[in-house]
């Protein structure tokens, strides 16, 4: 988006940072080289994402000694996420300069040994903590002393660094802990020439310029968004000289640019990039001023146009301002204004939306259509650890919503309406494959969450493996077809006669149906079964958590002190229009 | 030119303007730490769109020397 601030910006503004900010990350950083003032753009970074930033930097290149010793200041620092950032110009060792004094077979030898010796510090240092590991990439010079005879030596120089690279990948193909950070792809998009400076290296050992280390920073960050699970799920857009160029009320539908010759063809890339956001799971929306008919015949006939009607999860294009707009849009989808970004060429209406929704990622798009494909491609705020098979459903599911609130608006009264969806619960208890979507749900789920308690996988999991826990998923069908684990819920056995409910959340596209009934049904009647006589529940609000401050009076539950209780009395019945398999 | 020095000093060292001399340097700068001292001369270089060579960064003992280098350089600096 903007071009990124100067390393002293970061360094004067880190010591300026509130202290109450909504979220907390812990990050280690270990590097073999000087990496000074990561630190604080990291730390500023986060500050101007409402998150609070503590970070531990090892000295420099003392990476193994921090992860091999058990008391470590690392390991003591409990981080929640660390970077191990290395270079090749350490790891080649002697190698980096004079790789071809030594036989092709050495070479392998070579890499094997270095290769074996970073999976093993990995493997330790996830043995050792709970925290997610990045490991950085080597860079691959381009200079080589064989010149363009390189690619014609078997296991040549940068052979060497590929291999490297490509085993450490597929050694943590599958891991959860471990993750790999492309440092190759940062140097490839900023430059080598660039991102090393000589002049820096020799002078201060940096391996990273001053000017560029504001970039990296804003690619870890990426792990932190990630991490804490605040990405942003829904891109709402403008349609005139956003989706295409020029005005369709203006300039017609044969006048509008949108096509394979310039400046049309900027869009049908913005697009491109749009699609495949979504088929990974990124929802649509239009919020335009327009008319309505000149508009949509746009979207559904013009050979030129990538997006279709059926790629938008919500469409308000009418004229009315787009505050309102997207206030309904929001409340259409049912999701949280800080999972929005808003995509809109016009300054004022940007300002607009900013004023109002200080929350909504407002994307300071130039007045030069070739730049939008470039802007979409730096935002970090998609970012992800993981990518489930609900998150590639996602737009399809609120499809579906659509259809079923349709159907809603034209049923007389609430339970014929749900009797007619065919609803059916499916409660599991969570295991490798529904983890990292339960995982995910935990830390996202604003809305229906009863105590907003943020756990990470591996949390979850000691959880799991606990006797006095019980740690289930809801999965939910309808008649529209699966809309797949949607909630969640933990119980904590106090004693022999009580159970606390630790958790219970709901994903907000379910709400409404008395799903979270036929869950607590379950849970008490499962209760009972186990004769425990009273289960206790606290309900911590939040400023989003507001559809569940009556869930437990609903179901029951009163208030004793701060906290409420469910006497057990005898089983009690699930509402008709529901049934709950368990699984 | 000079405002542009001092302003630039003043930033990246956390000092006042009016207490800039030419004599000041890593040890009566409080924090002119090896890499506070980086960061400025990468500041100068962008600000003043020069470039120091190596001899020069390593030459570079207090105020006075930063003066020098930029003059060297076509920079007007009073003072």
């Amino acid at each position: 988006m903007s071009k990124e601030n100067s390393l002293s910006y970061y360094i004067n503004n880190s010591k300026e940072i509130s202290e109450v900010l909504d979220r907390k990350i812990r990050i280690g950083l270990l590097s073999s080289f000087t990496i000074n003032g990561l630190k604080e753009i990291l730390e500023v970074k986060s500050a101007e994402r409402n998150i609070s930033c503590m970070i531990y930097e090892a000295p420099y290149n003392q990476y193994s000694q921090e992860i091999l010793n058990q008391n470590s200041n690392l390991y003591k620092f409990l981080p929640e996420i660390t970077f191990l950032i290395i270079d090749t110009r350490t790891i080649l060792g002697n190698n980096f300069r004079f790789p071809y004094s030594i036989s092709n077979t050495d070479r392998k030898k070579f890499v094997a040994k270095k290769i074996n010796e970073i999976i093993n510090l990995a493997d330790q240092f996830v043995e050792k903590t709970n925290s997610k590991l990045v490991i950085s990439k080597l860079n691959i010079p381009a200079f080589s002393p064989n010149g363009i005879f390189e690619s014609k030596i078997e296991y040549g120089f940068h052979s060497m660094i590929e291999d490297f690279n490509h085993k450490l990948i597929k050694n943590f193909l599958n891991s959860e802990n471990v993750y790999i950070y492309d440092l190759e792809k940062f140097v490839a998009k900023n430059g080598e020439d660039n991102v090393f400076d000589y002049n820096q290296f020799f002078f201060g050992d940096l391996k990273i310029s001053m000017e560029f280390l504001p970039a990296l920073g804003q690619d870890l960050m990426k792990y932190v968004i990630g991490f804490l699970g605040i990405t942003k799920k829904c891109i709402v857009l403008d349609l005139d000289n956003t989706l295409w160029g020029g005005i369709v009320g203006e300039d017609g539908f044969n006048g509008i640019k949108l096509g394979p010759e310039p400046p049309g063809n900027t869009f049908m890339e913005f697009q491109r990039i749009l699609l495949s956001l979504h088929q990974r799971g990124i929802i649509l929306a239009i919020n335009s001023k327009n008319n309505f008919e000149d508009a949509i015949k746009v979207i559904e006939d013009h050979p030129y146009m990538i997006l279709k009607e059926e790629h938008f999860t919500s469409m308000r294009i009418n004229w009315k301002d787009k505050v309102s707009n997207m206030k309904e849009i929001i409340q259409e989808i049912n999701i949280g204004s800080d999972s929005l970004i808003f995509i809109d060429d016009d300054p004022v209406n940007r300002e607009f939306v900013k004023s109002i929704f200080p929350e909504i990622l407002v994307v300071d798009l130039s007045n030069d259509s070739s730049t939008y494909a470039s802007t979409i491609e730096n935002i970090i705020d998609f970012s992800v650890l993981k990518i489930t098979e609900e998150d590639k459903n996602r737009g399809k599911m609120y499809k579906k919503q659509k259809v079923i609130n349709e159907l809603q608006e034209s049923t007389p009264d609430l339970q014929t309406f749900l009797s007619q969806l065919d609803l059916k619960i499916i409660i599991k208890e969570v295991d490798e494959f529904t983890l990292p979507r339960v995982s995910q749900l935990i830390l996202k789920t604003n809305q229906f969450n009863l105590t907003t308690k943020r756990y990470q996988e591996s949390d979850i999991k000691t959880m799991i493996k606990d006797p006095n826990f019980i740690v289930c998923c809801a999965q939910v069908t309808d008649k529209f077809g699966d809309n797949g684990v949607t909630g969640v819920f933990i119980i904590k056995k106090e004693n022999h006669k009580e159970w606390q409910i630790d958790t219970f959340l709901m994903s907000c596209r379910i709400m409404g149906k008395d799903i979270e009934k036929g869950i607590m049904t379950f849970i008490i009647n499962k209760a009972k079964e186990n004769n425990i006589e009273t289960i206790k529940a606290d309900f911590l609000p939040t400023q989003k958590n507001k559809p569940i401050e009556n869930f437990l009076p609903d179901n029951e539950f009163t208030k004793e002190g701060k906290s409420w209780t469910y006497v057990i009395k005898s089983e009690i019945k699930l509402p008709n229009y529901l049934s709950v398999k368990v699984e | 030119m000079s405002e542009k020095l001092y302003q630039i000093i003043s930033n990246v060292m956390k000092i006042d303007i009016s207490t800039i001399t030419d004599e000041l340097g890593p040890e009566t700068i409080e924090n002119w730490t090896s890499f506070y001292g980086y960061v400025l001369l990468n500041e100068l270089q962008e600000g003043f769109n020069v470039k120091f060579t190596i001899n020069e960064a390593m030459d570079v003992k207090n105020i006075a020397d930063i003066k020098r280098h930029l003059r060297n350089k076509g920079i007007e600096i009073d003072g």
